[in-house]
Parts: C-alpha cells; sequence; structure tokens
C-alpha cells in the first residue's frame, strides 16, 4: 500500500504546526513526507493486540517534590531581558484578535 | 407550541490550594503580585526546563475525588495538549488525557423546594492554567504568572435539565471543594470558574439535542443566567424551524447574553500525547485512604447534623456558606445540645451577611461564649433584642458575653426589691389610674401597658416576667 | 589525541590556553561555535587557586551546543536560537564544573541534533576528524571532531537515537549513551523526552567512565532521572556475547563487518563466548523510531515561537510571528520532523501510528529482555558504514534515515550502549562497535570495552 499525501494535507499539517511554509517548502515536504509514510507504514504488519504501549522507560513512579517555593535559577529581569520585546514588565506581542 | 426540556452538563475548574505551581516550585499566590514576578524557568518555557510534579496536587486531588465521591485512578497520568498561543509558553498544556487521576463520582446538590439534583460526575483530571493577555489598541502583553497553577477540571455528565439545578450543582461543588480544603474558592478571582454546557430537545425526545457551551462563568448566578438564557435562545431557534450550532459561547453578566465565539467546524486538533517527562501516578488503595485521612467534614454531614434543630433552609444555607460557621454550630450542638445551637444558628443566619464582598466579618469562633449568651438569655438575663446586641460584638471581640453585657448595660434586672419599688412608682403615677381601673374590672390586656411602662422607667432592664408577677400582686 | 590524565595536575590556566589554541589551529574542521575564552580562564584560575578542587580539576572540554552554558550562547545550532544567552547551565555542567572541568566552547551539531552528518547546522558541517571529504556524523559531530583531534581529552553530547554513538564510530572515538536517566536532562535543550539522553565522547574507556561518574546522579529537576547507581566497575571474566544477526548482513559495508569481527576474536581471546543472535523485530525499530521521535520533537520544538526568547520574526500580526518566526527559524529537516509528528499525533492518525509504534517499542523491549536473559552484552556494527562523503545523503532523508538503523533500538528500549573504536578500515576510516547492555548496566560495558581496550 502507498500512502500519498496531498498538498491540502501538507498545508494542514503546517498550520497545525504553525509554519508558514514557501511553495517550494511544500511540494518538497510533500514528497518527503510521502516517502517517510511509506517507510513507517510497515508497522501496521505487527501484531499488536493485546500489547500495551510503552511511553517511557524508567519504570519510575510517583516522582515529584514538596509544595515549598523555590527561588528561581533565573529571576524576571533575567527572563525578561530574553523577550525580544518587552514593555511594562510583560512580553510585548502584535495585538490578539 | 411543543414543549422543551433542557439538558446541562457542566465543567468546572477548580483552582487548588497549593503553596506553588503544578510543575514548578514558582508562588501559587500572584495576587497583589507585579507581572511576570512568581515565574520560574519552567514556567517560562525557557529551553531544556523540565516538569516537577507536586505531589500536593496529587493529594489535593485524592481529597476532592473524595467529597465527590469519586474513585481515584491506581494509574494516572499526565498528557499535553498541543496549541499555539501567548499566554501558553511551551505550546502546550499539561493536562489528563487518557488517564484522570479521579473517576467516577457524583455529587448531590440540594434544591431550594426541599428536593436535591444528583449530578454524576464523569472524571476530573489535573492541569495546569495559562497566563494572563490584557489587549491594548494594537499591542497585547503577557503575565505568565498565572502560567502554571494548579486546576482540577471536573466535568459531569448531562444530569441537570434546568437552570435551578445548575446552578444548585455549581454552589454545591464549590462548597465541597472549599471544605475539603481543595480551593480557596475565591470566585472574585477566578478560583473556580464554570462552563455550561446546554442543549434543548422536545420533552419525551429520547436523543439530546445539538449543544452550546458558555464558557468561564464566575458565579453560580451567571450559571444559572446563561442556561436561562440559553434555553430561551435555542427554543427560539427551533421554533423557527432552525438549527442549533454546536459551538462555544461567551456570557456577559452586564447584557444578560450569550454570544458566539468559534463553532466546532473550526476546533483545534490539540494532538494530545503522554508526556513522557513525568513518570506516571501509581496508588494503592490503602496509598489512596492514606492522602484521605485528614479529609474535613463537608456540607452533606452537616445538613444531617441538623436535620433534627428544625432551621429552614435558608438559615442552614447561610451556616454553610462559611466553613467556619458550620464548624462552631456543630461544636456548639455537640457540647450545649440542639437548643442553644439553633439558636446560635439563626443569630448567625440574621446577624452575619452571606453577601461575598462583605463576607466573613466573624473572627471569633470559639463557642463557650456564643453558649454563654443563648444560656444568658434562656436564663431570663437578656432581651432578645439586648441579646444580639452582645451577639454583634462578640462576633469579633475576644470579651465574654457577659463583660459585653455589663459595659453596655443590658443585663435584664431581676431583683425583686429594685423591680418593685418601680412598679409602686408606675402604679402611682396618674398616668396609669386608667389601666389600674381596667385591670381591677376584668380587661387582662391592659398588664402589657404596665409591663411597658415598667421597662421604659426601668430602660429596658427590668426582667418583664417579673413585673408582671409584682403587677398582680399589687391589684 | 588527548587523555584527561595529561591535565591532571598541571596548571587549569596553561590547560585551558593550550586547548583554546588548539580549537583555534583547526578552524577548518567547524568542529566549535564558540569558545567560552574569558570563562573557562576564570573558572582555571579558581582551579589553580584551590577554589575548585575535583577529579576533574583543570581538564578542558566542550559542550555539545544544546547544552544551556554560560560563556557562549546556547544555539543549538539553529537559527531560532542563534543569539540565545541562556541564564542557567545544564545539571551536566554544573556537575562537572563542580569536579574542576572547565568548558572551553559549544561544539557544532546538527540544528536542534536532528540528524546524522552536521550537516544541519546552520552554522555549517563539522568535517570528519580523519577524512575532510567526509561528514563528521551526527548529530554531535563537533563534540567527537573536537574530541578526536586533541583539542580537549572529552566532551559532552546528546543521543536520542545514535547522535553520540554514530559520531564517536567515525570519528574513532568512544561515545557513551547510557541508560535513560542516568545522567540529568536539566537544562539542555529536548529533542525527544522518551529517548533523549546525555553521554560523552573521551579517547578511552576509563576516561569514559570518569567524564560518566562525574555528570550520573539523580537530579530533583529532572523527574525521569534515575537514582544514583552508575559505579565504576570491573570487567565480569567469561561473559556471554550475542552478535546481533540483523545488523550483520550483506547490506552492510564489507569493512565495517570486518573490524566487527575482528573485535569479537579480541573478546573471544579474552576469554568470553561469542554467539550469533537473532532479534527479527529489529527490521521495525527505525519505523517505530520515525513516528515516536518525530511526535516528541513537534511538541517539545512547540515553544519556539518567536514570543518570549529567540529571533523574532518582523510581522504585524500574532500569526504571522508564529508562522514566520518558526519557519525562519528551524532548518528544513526540523520542519521535515515536526510536520511527521503533528501527522502521527494528529486525530484520525493517533492510533494507527503513534500508538502502534509504542506497543511495538513494547515488543522490542521485551525481545532484547529475553536476550538478556541469556546474554550479558549484545554486539554489532554502530552503523552500517563508515563516515560517508559530505553531501552524499542530503537530498533523500529516508537515506540518511536509514543509517541510524543500528542505534535506534537502544534509543527506544533505554538501554545502554556505547561505541567502542575498531580496527579502522582498509582506506583507514574509523569504525565503532557498539556494545549494548541491560537497562542500568552501563559500567560494566564500559569495563568490558575497558578490558580489551587496545588488543590487536
Amino acid at each position: 500500500m502507498t500512502t500519498t499525501i496531498s498538498r491540502d494535507e501538507v498545508m494542514h499539517l503546517a498550520t497545525l504546526s504553525n509554519l508558514q511554509l514557501s511553495d517550494d517548502e511544500i511540494a518538497s515536504l510533500q514528497n518527503d513526507l510521502g516517502g517517510i509514510l511509506n517507510y513507517i507504514n510497515q508497522l501496521s504488519e505487527l501484531d499488536t493486540s493485546g500489547v500495551e504501549p510503552t511511553y517511557q522507560v524508567t519504570d519510575l513512579e510517583n516522582v515529584g517534590r514538596e509544595d515549598i517555593v523555590m527561588q528561581p535559577k533565573a529571576d524576571r529581569d533575567a527572563l525578561l531581558s530574553l523577550a525580544p520585546k518587552q514593555k511594562d514588565e510583560q512580553i510585548e506581542v502584535p495585538k490578539v484578535l | 407550541m411543543a414543549e422543551y426540556e433542557m439538558t446541562i452538563g457542566i465543567e468546572s475548574h477548580v483552582q487548588l490550594a497549593t503553596v506553588t505551581k503544578l510543575f514548578s516550585p514558582a508562588d501559587n499566590d500572584a495576587r497583589n503580585k507585579g507581572p511576570n514576578s512568581v515565574v520560574d524557568p519552567i514556567d517560562f518555557g525557557l529551553p531544556g526546563m523540565l516538569p516537577v510534579l507536586n505531589m500536593r496536587a496529587i493529594e489535593l486531588a485524592a481529597i476532592a475525588g473524595r467529597a465527590m465521591n469519586a474513585k481515584i485512578a491506581s494509574i494516572s497520568r499526565f498528557d499535553r495538549k498541543h496549541y499555539f498561543y501567548p499566554d501558553l509558553p511551551s505550546g502546550y498544556q499539561i493536562t489528563q488525557m487518557y488517564h484522570p487521576t479521579i473517576l467516577a463520582g457524583a455529587v448531590d446538590a440540594p434544591l431550594d423546594d426541599g428536593g436535591s439534583v444528583h449530578v454524576r460526575i464523569h472524571h476530573a483530571h489535573l492541569e495546569t492554567d495559562a497566563g494572563k493577555l490584557t489587549h491594548y489598541s494594537d499591542y497585547s502583553l503577557v503575565d505568565l504568572n498565572r502560567a502554571g497553577t494548579p486546576l482540577i477540571e471536573i466535568v459531569t455528565e448531562p444530569d441537570m435539565h434546568s437552570p435551578q439545578e445548575a446552578k444548585a450543582f455549581a454552589a454545591e461543588l464549590h462548597k465541597l471543594m472549599v471544605y475539603a480544603g481543595v480551593t480557596y474558592g475565591d470566585l472574585y478571582h477566578g478560583n473556580m470558574r464554570f462552563d455550561v454546557n446546554v442543549s434543548v430537545a422536545p420533552v419525551g425526545s429520547t436523543e439530546l439535542g445539538t449543544r452550546a457551551e458558555v464558557k468561564n462563568l464566575n458565579s453560580f448566578r451567571s450559571v444559572e443566567r446563561a442556561a436561562e438564557y440559553e434555553f430561551k435562545r435555542q427554543v427560539a431557534l427551533l421554533e423557527k424551524g432552525e438549527r442549533i450550532v454546536q459551538e462555544t459561547r461567551g456570557w456577559d453578566d452586564s447584557t444578560g447574553r450569550t454570544s458566539s465565539q468559534r463553532s466546532k467546524e473550526d476546533a483545534q486538533d490539540y494532538r494530545y500525547m503522554p508526556d513522557a517527562d513525568i513518570p506516571p501516578i501509581v496508588l494503592s488503595e490503602d496509598e489512596v485512604e492514606k492522602l484521605q485521612a485528614n479529609m474535613p467534614l463537608l456540607p452533606p454531614y452537616y445538613r444531617e447534623k441538623w436535620a433534627g434543630l428544625g432551621l429552614d433552609k435558608s438559615v442552614v444555607d447561610s451556616i454553610l456558606a462559611h466553613q467556619s460557621y458550620a464548624v462552631l454550630i456543630a461544636s456548639i450542638q455537640d457540647n450545649a445540645g440542639d437548643d442553644v445551637a439553633k439558636r446560635v444558628a439563626h443569630w448567625f443566619a440574621s446577624g452575619v451577611s452571606t453577601d461575598e464582598e462583605t463576607a466573613e466579618v466573624a473572627s471569633n469562633f470559639v463557642p463557650e461564649g456564643y453558649v454563654e449568651l443563648a444560656q444568658m438569655v434562656e436564663a431570663n438575663e437578656l432581651s432578645s433584642t439586648a441579646a444580639k446586641e452582645v451577639f454583634n460584638e462578640l462576633l469579633t471581640g475576644d470579651k465574654t458575653p457577659r463583660e459585653i453585657a455589663e459595659a453596655k448595660n443590658l443585663l435584664q434586672v431581676s431583683d425583686e426589691g429594685a423591680i418593685a419599688s418601680i412598679v409602686d412608682e408606675v402604679l402611682a403615677d396618674p398616668a396609669s389610674a386608667k389601666a389600674v381601673a381596667d385591670f381591677a374590672a376584668g380587661n387582662e390586656k391592659v398588664i402589657g401597658f404596665l409591663v411597658g411602662q415598667i421597662m421604659k422607667k426601668s430602660q429596658g432592664k427590668a426582667n418583664p416576667a417579673l413585673a408582671q408577677k409584682l403587677i398582680r400582686e399589687r391589684l | 589525541m588527548t587523555t584527561i590524565d595529561e591535565y591532571l595536575g598541571t596548571s587549569a590556566v596553561a590547560n585551558v590556553k593550550r586547548a583554546i589554541q588548539a580549537a583555534k589551529d583547526k578552524p577548518e574542521y567547524n568542529a566549535l561555535l564558540a569558545l567560552c575564552e574569558e570563562r573557562a580562564l576564570e573558572q582555571a584560575s579558581k582551579v589553580d587557586s584551590g577554589e575548585i578542587k575535583g577529579r576533574l580539576a583543570g581538564v578542558p572540554f566542550v559542550a555539545k551546543d544544546n547544552f544551556l552554558t554560560f560563556g557562549a550562547p546556547t544555539t543549538a545550532a539553529s537559527h531560532i536560537l542563534k543569539d540565545f544567552n541562556a541564564p542557567l547551565q545544564a545539571t551536566a555542567i554544573e556537575k562537572l564544573e563542580a569536579e574542576g572541568a572547565i568548558c572551553i566552547g559549544k561544539a557544532n551539531l546538527d540544528a536542534f541534533a536532528h540528524g546524522g552528518s552536521t550537516e544541519n547546522s546552520v552554522f555549517g558541517p563539522t568535517l570528519n576528524a580523519v577524512d575532510k571529504d567526509r561528514v563528521a556524523g551526527g548529530s554531535s559531530g563537533g563534540s567527537a571532531v573536537a574530541t578526536a583531534l586533541g583539542i580537549v581529552p572529552f566532551a559532552t553530547g546528546t543521543d536520542t537515537g545514535g547522535s553520540i554513538r554514530q559520531p564517536a564510530s567515525f570519528n574513532g572515538v568512544y561515545g557513551v549513551k547510557p541508560t535513560y536517566g542516568t545522567v540529568s536532562r536539566f537544562g539542555v535543550v529536548a529533542m525527544a523526552s522518551s529517548t533523549d539522553t546525555i553521554g560523552c565522547f573521551a579517547t578511552s574507556a576509563s576516561d569514559a567512565q570518569l567524564v560518566m561518574d562525574v555528570m550520573a546522579g539523580r537530579d530533583a529537576r529532572d523527574m525521569t532521572s534515575l537514582p544514583d547507581f552508575f559505579e565504576i566497575a570491573d570487567v565480569k571474566s567469561g561473559q556471554k556475547i550475542g552478535i546481533i544477526k540483523e545488523f550483520m548482513t550483506d547490506d552492510v559495508d564489507a569493512g565495517v563487518k570486518q573490524s566487527v569481527i575482528q573485535y569479537v576474536d579480541r573478546l573471544k581471546s579474552a576469554g568470553h563466548t561469542v554467539e550469533e543472535v537473532s532479534l527479527p523485530i529489529l527490521k521495525y525499530a527505525l519505523a517505530m523510531y520515525y513516528v515516536i521521535v518525530p511526535a516528541e520533537i513537534s511538541s517539545n520544538l512547540a515553544r519556539y515561537d518567536g514570543v518570549r526568547y529567540g529571533k523574532r520574526a518582523d510581522a504585524g500580526t500574532l500569526s504571522d510571528l508564529y508562522g514566520k518566526s518558526r519557519n525562519d527559524g528551524f532548518v528544513s529537516e526540523n520542519k521535515r520532523r515536526i510536520m511527521i509528528g503533528s501527522y502521527v499525533l494528529s486525530s484520525g492518525y493517533f492510533d494507527a501510528y503513534y500508538m502502534q509504534a509504542q506497543k511495538a517499542r513494547t515488543l522490542l523491549i521485551n525481545a532484547f529482555n529475553e536476550l538478556f536473559n541469556t546474554y550479558d552484552v549484545l554486539l554489532g556494527p554502530v552503523s552500517p558504514t563508515p563516515a560517508f562523503k559530505l553531501g552524499e545523503n542530503t537530498s533523500d532523508p529516508i537515506k540518511m534515515y536509514l543509517a541510524d538503523m543500528m542505534t535506534v533500538a537502544p534509543s527506544l528500549t533505554g538501554m545502554p550502549a556505547i561505541s567502542v573504536p575498531a580496527r579502522a578500515t582498509d582506506e583507514g576510516l574509523p569504525v565503532g562497535v557498539q556494545l549494548i547492555g541491560q537497562r542500568r548496566h552501563d559500567a560494566q560495558l564500559l569495563a568490558l570495552a575497558k578490558s580489551v581496550e587496545g588488543a590487536a
């Protein structure tokens, strides 16, 4: 079975991924993604009925911390100084509609 | 015109009363703090930052579950919900899509007519809150103080069928969560927010209608009003033969209307995914019991405890509006009996404002003073009017009721000699002559006038029963 | 190449100057993106004054540029983080510094560690230490080459699907991908949360042991870090070793196979038993990897949006700000993986791809564990070929991915795997042998490698 991926699907994925792709990129991604999907499709050959998925490989459980305030390793000024645009100790972005 | 029935399901967001955030050790209390001042690099979504779970949130989830008669999952996990928004620093919210900590439960919410509505809880999950955006003319500002604050989202089954039931559920859930210590429940600061799903269908229909979701309601009254408005709006559409659109709607409290925000058709694909940074939470039944060991008493317990006192529902409600009052009344009941508890309950119900803005005027929760006050009334040492005055001062002070009554000169005079001289004075007064004559002629009613005169002369302090007795002896 | 020993007990300032000079002498390799000269000298004088002591006192190293460090930007070799100055350091770096090690520079990598050749760096590729026409391997190419060139005796790296082992193999140095969770991931730019590991490059097994011992340990800032278990071990005699049949097929370069067989002979001479074993499910490992890892990448890279840090595109609207900052900020390979990840997580495909891959992963783990009931160590090549030519695989992503086929399985299972330098091919290209162990058996792998080190 060969999976193909349409230009519309590529554009939909670009929207989900928030990437403003150029037309050239859309075309080459359409080709690449089709190829990659065909490769990973072979997973459907595996019988996994009754198999539990593995999301993590540590066997750790109930890891956490106590409810105590800790001083951050970087304070407000250090963090805000990273922002491309800031105003009134907040991060500025174009108006959210 | 067909008859319609409405069906309501509610999703409630409850802000947890933790000291720190769900996955960062930053201060969880952002009230009166400057923007971005309680932000850890984790909350900022800095590269390389990893979540570290606040175990207190798991404890509170176990307690919240118990308060809703819900089971706690033996294995629960966290998932990522993806979307882009400037108030969401990592590009995903951490939530529990697939394996929530709190499983099915139920809440019985009392209604004003004395009945109750049984609302099943589908599940409840832990998740992080987003930051705050403030909009200006041509830009918006991002404050991440609230980003990462722990929430529990409680999802009901569609078990409510009137705006009153929806309001009753919201109010009862709020009480349960506050009593259990899960949240501070400060509605003004958005500690609890409700999304109300409303659908309408002809009575007797086996299928539910298309639902609209009114988001972000922050008071019980707005839950009720929004449900009411939606019912009318949807019925009007159906009557015109129009279709209900499945959508998210906003609520305007000032106009009392809902308005469309976004339809289900352009719903986002959140690409939920298990969060590999967070190991699962695995709890045995014993461990769950341990977490729930110090469960505070909840409103249903108090209602049952007071069932025999013959209090009106409104009195019970105003006591239950404040956990501290409920605890106090219950303690008085245990130590001084039903009659005293009932008397104090009435004082609280009528004497203390339940208005959210001015609430919590009481600060004295030591039972002894209230018990003593009730006993003074029973012993005729205080009139009921005087008792109210003492009560108001007792609420916030640390003086005993007797001290207050003495300082205010409110104690009733029960000294026979002292009252006798006032009685003699009144009876001898020419102004009383007609009443004295009438009484002698067999008109019993005029004794009230005479007692009144004695009370006036004693500035209200004479024990009226004693005064009456002395009048009768003399006439 | 140099070893850690050479730098101990000497002037730290001199060590740092020597390393920085060595780096400056070899700019054509493009191994380093930035030097942390000023900070390195400061640290060195603290070591020389005795303020900082430790097992790595005065030893210079380079950090892959996806570790948050002071002293130079942390770019992840990407556009979007080109000028990102980290306000804090990774736990691994802090631990190395606490033992007196000194970071002298940041090493090149594929942007966001996506790639197997370091050709995806926005700063240009790193050249192979042995043959400048060939790739360094990747994604930790700069770290491998800096170590192989003798600029530093060790370097840090990250390995998500082979990013330490493969460049180690291509440049003839040791590369350690530890058990998942051995070293804290805190402060390292995340790629795939469930397979990202922090490891190192070194020129001897004992140096690698020492560096891992310093970096390893439970960290309260990483919930997936394991309780301390790493300790330097002695080799167990008479081990049972399985050579993986599926990694020794005709598709594998003959020179690579020869080197592996020669290494097997060394192990046999040392008294170990080596038998052929089969893991049929390995055929699917790469497909699992290219579902799970892109899914996690699409999620972990969602934070790079130009809002709070990093390069923000000129944009009048919020949607342009996002769309352009991200499109300009990522290289093609980043976008490819983000898009694949979005695809396998999107509604309608989640079960068929993502869940199926995570279930297949369970089968893969079970198959490995089954073999570990009988065998102490599994063995095979690191890569089917020696270092390939620059540009050879860049036009075909699948071909590039296939080069990872031998390294992804231990990443998916969380097991330790190391790349050990074996005999070079007849053309003189380095070849690495991969030793794979059970989870938490990292030290035993290194002890085994050490025991046959230098044997002919």
